[in-house]
């Protein structure tokens, strides 16, 4: 499709766009007073009328500008997702005690930029888009995750971040490269036709690229051994920019991982993804079974020590990257569900725990587990959820990660491989019990009842309590989601 | 396949052993007497003033950022200023936008005086540019950009 028909059905980007370049606008003409208020109603106005423009825009029959992007139900899940985090966050920034005193225009300005990357990622399918997407997600990133310019860990988790994408998006551009080399064209289309015609006895070339491309997806969904930068990071950015980091770009490099690996290195794309097979001799489940058993083992483990409950959410979210993993090594249309459903669940649990933790450090300025005594007392409306959201990141029934998690363990059961992987998941499942716990025991068993119950502003209150309805609701209603992801994967498997 | 990549393995190992060679044969055939003089650093004879991986101001940062975008756009320009005929209209109509946003940019940078050396609106200038102020080049009306 040429550029200019493209635009019709890129309607949700260009929106972005324009409403990134107003914000600047409006920064730079207004005056100082009140320009934080205008601003932030601006933002949350752009993401309702992206939703509206996502809503509403029609599937084109075939990829857009040139084959570059596609806007296929697979991409718009994503990008409602994307949207959801991108529209909890900006309403309860205002509401956080850590952004009070910081000029906020450029905060909202980069969290539209990168939600703009991330939905360029959820659709690309040419590998210049797959490295700019990349780009434009991390640099925002790292802008917001040193935003507490007076603030030393907030500096560092900015640095850290800096030099950590810069390295292993380099190794990617490399990988990138290859791919190049071997196919002479940028579209993955064409990189897995040459892929998958290579002379016998060459597959190493496929394995280092997708080795080197999997540095630089594994560093978007902190996969072990790429996630260093996650504790540092996590802790030091902006909380809302945590939860944020914790959620959306996660998701973004889930959904490019699916698609380009997904077709890339498949034996053959065009068949029904019911039966995935990856490219002869690539040992491509073995090499993703071995990250995903690394990643939840090292994520776990790590997060019992931790003290900070930001760090230790941290490390829990490099363990559900590798819960996540673990259906990657099958790729079929069966993980994508899981891996979809998962992510879903996932959003709402997650950030749930984050603004939580934000409703915390604003009313008592704490981030340390053992301060946390007898918030269960002190905060009733605001422990309970937290409850309700660790059960949930552990997997307990009734809430959406259990059902979350058994799809994803469905996935290795059915296809009756990787029994290894699924032993190694559920001992995962056990670890991960204790440290979540642990929270819940000070919560509501360490400290005394007091008379008075503390309440933050009833717009965090309200947040709280409205991402802990889908948690319990998709625990025990949820085929509407499922058929919702059903439908966005019959491009890739006509019969789900 | 991997036979055709021989010559670069090839190459590799002996551009490694050259320089190994090269330098393990000067270590012991050069005499070595080194002084104070000698162990300095050459500037074409000037005298060397200070460390060069000294503190420099920050705006340099920011001039510089300036500057790469817009040299980036120079570049961008040229190839499409090759194939301008063959697109046509569209082509035309998409360059003007890509600028247009450049354009924002530079307006916003200017707003937010990043383009003036002496930043009199920022707090700590203003101690130390103070008796700049007095001079009369100060421009109050340029808004505060930085909070």
């Amino acid at each position: 499709m040429t550029n200019l028909q493209s635009t019709a059905y890129f309607l949700p980007e260009l929106l972005i766009t324009g409403f990134a370049v107003l914000i600047v606008l409006i920064d730079v003409f207004i005056g100082r007073a009140g320009r934080n208020r205008v601003i932030w109603t601006l933002s949350l106005t752009a993401v309702v009328v992206v939703g509206v423009a996502l809503y509403v825009q029609p599937v084109p029959g075939e990829a857009l500008f040139y084959g570059s992007l596609a806007a296929d139900p697979f991409s718009r899940f994503f990008k409602w997702i994307f949207l959801l985090a991108t529209a909890i966050i900006y309403f309860i920034s205002p509401y956080t005690r850590q952004l009070k005193d910081t000029a906020q225009n450029e905060y909202y300005l980069f969290l539209l930029l990168v939600m703009l990357g991330m939905f360029l990622m959820a659709s690309a399918l040419d590998l210049i888009i797959i490295y700019l997407s990349i780009e434009i997600v991390s640099i925002g990133s790292f802008v917001l995750a040193g935003f507490l310019k007076s603030d030393r860990l907030s500096n560092e988790s900015s640095l850290k971040y800096v030099i950590y994408g810069a390295f292993s998006s380099g190794i990617m551009l490399y990988g990138l490269t290859l791919l190049f080399g071997l196919a002479g064209s940028t579209s993955i289309f064409d990189v897995q036709e040459a892929l998958a015609n290579l002379p016998q006895g060459s597959e190493l070339m496929a394995l280092v690229a997708l080795v080197m491309i999997l540095v630089g997806f594994g560093y978007k969904i902190s996969m072990v051994p790429f996630h260093f930068w996650t504790p540092d990071v996590y802790q030091g950015a902006p909380t809302t920019i945590t939860a944020y980091l914790s959620v959306a770009p996660k998701a973004a490099g889930f959904a490019l991982l699916l698609r380009v690996l997904g077709i890339t290195f498949g034996a053959d794309p065009s068949i029904p993804w019911e039966e995935w097979v990856p490219l002869t001799g690539l040992p491509f489940g073995v090499l993703i079974a071995v990250f995903a058993a690394l990643t939840m083992t090292i994520g776990n483990v790590l997060a019992i020590q931790q003290d900070s409950v930001k760090r230790m959410l941290a490390y829990s979210s490099v363990a559900h990257a590798g819960y996540m993993l673990m259906a990657v090594t099958l790729m079929n249309a069966q993980a994508l569900q899981a891996i979809m459903f998962y992510l879903a669940v996932y959003l709402f649990m997650n950030l749930g725990a984050f603004v939580v933790a934000i409703v915390v450090h604003n009313q008592f300025g704490y981030d340390d587990i053992d301060d946390w005594k007898g918030l269960g007392f002190k905060i009733p409306l605001i422990a309970v959820p937290m409850g309700i959201f660790l059960f949930g990141l552990t997997g307990l029934p009734p809430t959406a990660g259990f059902i979350g998690k058994v799809y994803l363990f469905a996935v290795l059961i059915a296809a009756k491989q990787f029994w290894w992987l699924a032993v190694v998941g559920v001992l995962n499942s056990v670890v991960s019990l204790y440290y979540y716990m642990r929270i819940l025991k000070v919560m509501f068993m360490d400290g005394e009842p007091v008379d008075k119950t503390v309440s933050d502003h009833p717009a965090m209150t309200a947040t709280v309590l409205a991402l802990m309805v889908p948690v319990l609701l998709l625990g025990v209603y949820w085929s509407p989601l499922l058929e919702l992801i059903r439908s966005s994967l019959r491009i890739f498997s006509p019969g789900l | 396949m991997y036979n055709d990549f021989a010559p670069i393995l090839i190459f590799s190992v002996l551009s490694v052993a050259f320089i190994v060679i090269a330098l393990f044969l000067q270590k012991i055939l050069a005499p070595s007497n080194k002084g104070d003089l000698k162990s300095s650093i050459y500037e074409c004879g000037e005298e060397i003033e200070i460390d060069a991986r000294a503190q420099f101001n920050i705006r340099f940062y920011v001039v510089a950022l300036i500057f790469l975008i817009f040299d980036v756009e120079v570049v961008l320009l040229f190839p499409w200023a090759v194939v301008f005929k063959d697109l046509g209209l569209v082509a035309f109509i998409e360059m003007l936008i890509f600028l247009g946003i450049l354009t924002i940019g530079l307006v916003a940078v200017w707003r937010r005086g990043d383009l003036d050396w002496v930043k009199m609106e920022i707090p700590y200038a203003l101690g130390r540019y103070a008796n700049l102020d007095q001079a009369g080049s100060h421009d109050s009306a340029v808004e505060p950009g930085r909070d």
